[in-house]
């Protein structure tokens, strides 16, 4: 299909729309504490979305695995317990103006979630959303989506892109769910014509700005990262690290998650799933006391190679979007980028060495 | 169905095997389930006390006793301290069978010799049962048990009964200061009873669980009988949440516990980070 140029007013029209017909439409949101951040919330009007505001704090992730959900209620009672199952089926949402990387990491996690065992509180989710991606102008010297195979005007994981042109958006349709958003009133009254105008040209600019960041991961680093377990580099990375998790809690891929009980009354309870990071000392350790991963060393590697080789070699795919979120957040300073930066000299030296 | 919705089992039956380990048999309170359920040894579920959370475990019975499930569980944490609490009657839930299992198949027609040291004979007794209720189709059958102390021993009644057994060889021992003065067995490290016992190597596999100091000793005994990487099996226990592949927790290097594990040959083991 091709590409078609969508007003501002013909998008308006069509947030309105959907939010008349009930479904929820959440796009970036200037924070109402400090209009510098952002948050993708829900928005009632397109005036309310910050399409050109700053890179919202969170990823799209908790709209489809929630920071903490409900996976079951009980009842105990003196003959037994009572379960009541939750809902998979959810009501439609769209989400409107998603960061490049943001829709990308919801794709990824499809593999993880869907393989073998699907889990169908993840994708009813995704069956009711519809990701409407737009073109972003890159954020800062942290950005590297370039690096891991993505880029500012990726498609992955929209459903339709919206790319800034004159005259309003160019909308490129990935799905066919997209393409039947694309079809629907009010964007069907919009012209089809690109006038020329193309995604390509339209978004060189923040593609070569942001592939200055950090060049491409290369394509040997899972497997020389699976042979890197044991490597030095790894012993002091993480000695300032805090272990606090707050890079995977932002993180659009990070999807570690725990299961426990809330006890709520005498009788009931919920199980809940919620957010959970290797970066914890907790993580791994047994009942027993016995930690397989006993220093933060030993948890940041995990978070690198997870990242960088079990995923990959696994899913065939980086589970790492290059949002830039852990290193702007870090506290103490540990930056991905750098890192990565790093491990792929130390294996384009080590790799040539050994060939030598 | 959601995929962490369990079914609700009824403890049947409580058998304390130790000071701190107790055998739980359970049964499914809808008859359709059970009558559904299967299972091969080797296989774990993820086991609840509502209220307290999900643990998992072994099935420790065998896919040949088809009514009910067992589980031997040693009281250390909050759900196990909690299910020592529960009296038979009680209701518990259940997830699974998850994981891959022993390779049984492949067993057919060969020896087996089973090590097991402590609270580790539980992965490995749902494989020996398996093997003795279908005796006829397995040559030698070996079982090399050791434990700390006379009182740390488990399946005392099912330990004596093999024993009995002329169609199984029993070598017991509990370590040197661990006897009681009626002990009859060895006293001895179970990779100096696994020399004892001294099973033949020839068509043979090995089974292997236990504490990771017992078997880091074990292995080369069983390296130094002829046994090859590939016929030696044990299980890891890695912490996991899910069991299905998506909490992130199990992993050791590319593998995933909880999926392509826990059972592993020694062969496979090798190829691991040391990151359990």
């Amino acid at each position: 299909m091709t590409p078609k140029i969508i007003s501002e007013s013909a998008l308006a029209a069509l947030v309105a729309n959907l939010v008349a017909g009930q479904v929820r439409v959440i796009a970036p949101v200037r924070a109402k504490d400090n209009p510098e951040h952002a948050d993708y919330l829900p928005i009632r009007r397109l005036e309310d979305a910050a399409f050109n505001g700053p890179l919202p704090r969170r990823s799209l992730k908790e709209f489809f695995l929630p920071p903490t959900e409900v996976l079951l209620r009980y009842r105990q009672h003196k003959d037994g317990v009572d379960l009541e199952e939750v809902r998979t089926t959810f009501p439609p949402q769209v989400i409107l103006g998603a960061r490049p990387c943001d829709a990308a990491g919801v794709e990824i996690l499809d593999k993880v979630m869907g393989w073998d065992y699907r889990d169908e509180l993840w994708f009813g989710r995704r069956e009711a959303t519809t990701i409407i991606g737009l073109a972003c102008p890159g954020v800062d010297d942290s950005c590297f989506c370039s690096a891991v195979g993505l880029g500012p005007d990726s498609t992955k994981g929209s459903d339709l892109l919206l790319v800034p042109c004159d005259g309003g958006y160019l909308a490129q349709a990935v799905t066919p769910k997209g393409e039947a958003l694309l079809n629907k009133e009010p964007l069907q009254a919009a012209p089809d014509a690109a006038a020329g105008q193309t995604v390509e040209a339209l978004w060189q600019g923040p593609r070569e700005k942001v592939a200055k960041n950090l060049p491409p991961v290369p394509s040997t680093l899972p497997e020389w990262l699976a042979k890197s377990f044991n490597h030095s580099y790894w012993n002091s990375l993480a000695l300032r690290c805090h272990g606090c998790g707050a890079c995977a809690s932002l993180c659009p891929t990070c999807h570690c998650f725990d299961i426990v009980d809330q006890h709520e009354h005498y009788d009931q309870g919920e199980r809940r799933r919620n957010w959970d990071s290797c970066q914890t000392g907790k993580f791994t350790l047994h009942a027993s006391n016995y930690n397989p991963r006993k220093t933060q060393s030993e948890r940041f590697r995990q978070r690198v190679t997870h990242k960088f080789s079990i995923y990959p070699q696994r899913f065939n795919s980086l589970l790492c979007t290059g949002c830039g979120r852990c290193a702007r957040v870090c506290p103490a300073g540990m930056n991905l980028p750098e890192i990565l930066g790093e491990l792929t000299q130390l294996a384009g030296t080590e790799v040539k060495g050994a060939s030598e | 169905m959601n995929l962490y919705q369990p079914y609700l089992m009824r403890i049947e039956e409580i058998t304390d095997e130790t000071p701190d380990v107790r055998t739980y048999k359970l049964k499914f309170k809808d008859p359709k389930v059970a009558a559904d359920f299967n299972f091969a040894a080797g296989q774990f579920g993820e086991y609840s006390v509502f209220g307290e959370g999900e643990s998992t475990f072994c099935i420790a019975s065998p896919p040949t006793r088809r009514d009910y499930i067992e589980c031997s569980v040693k009281s250390v944490g909050k759900v196990t301290q909690a299910l020592r609490r529960l009296d038979v009657g009680a209701t518990l839930g259940f997830r699974g069978p998850y994981g891959n299992s022993f390779p049984l198949e492949q067993m057919k027609g060969r020896s087996i010799v089973f090590i097991a040291g402590g609270i580790g004979l539980a992965p490995v007794r749902s494989l020996i049962w398996n093997v003795l209720d279908l005796r006829d189709m397995f040559k030698d059958v070996t079982i090399v048990y050791g434990a700390r102390k006379v009182a740390d021993l488990v399946y005392k009644r099912e330990l004596a009964e093999w024993a009995q057994r002329t169609d199984a060889k029993l070598f017991q021992a509990v370590d040197p200061g661990g006897q009681t003065p009626d002990w009859k067995g060895d006293v001895a490290l179970v990779p100096v009873l696994l020399e004892k016992a001294a099973p033949k190597a020839d068509d043979a596999f090995a089974v292997v669980c236990g504490p990771p100091i017992m078997i880091k000793f074990t292995l080369p005994v069983l390296t130094k009988l002829g046994f090859p990487d590939d016929r030696i099996y044990t299980t890891l226990e890695n912490r996991m949440k899910c069991g299905i592949g998506k909490c992130g927790r199990c992993n050791v290097g590319p593998v995933y516990v909880c999926k392509d594990g826990p059972v592993f040959t020694l062969a496979q083991m090798k190829q691991l980070p040391q990151d359990f």
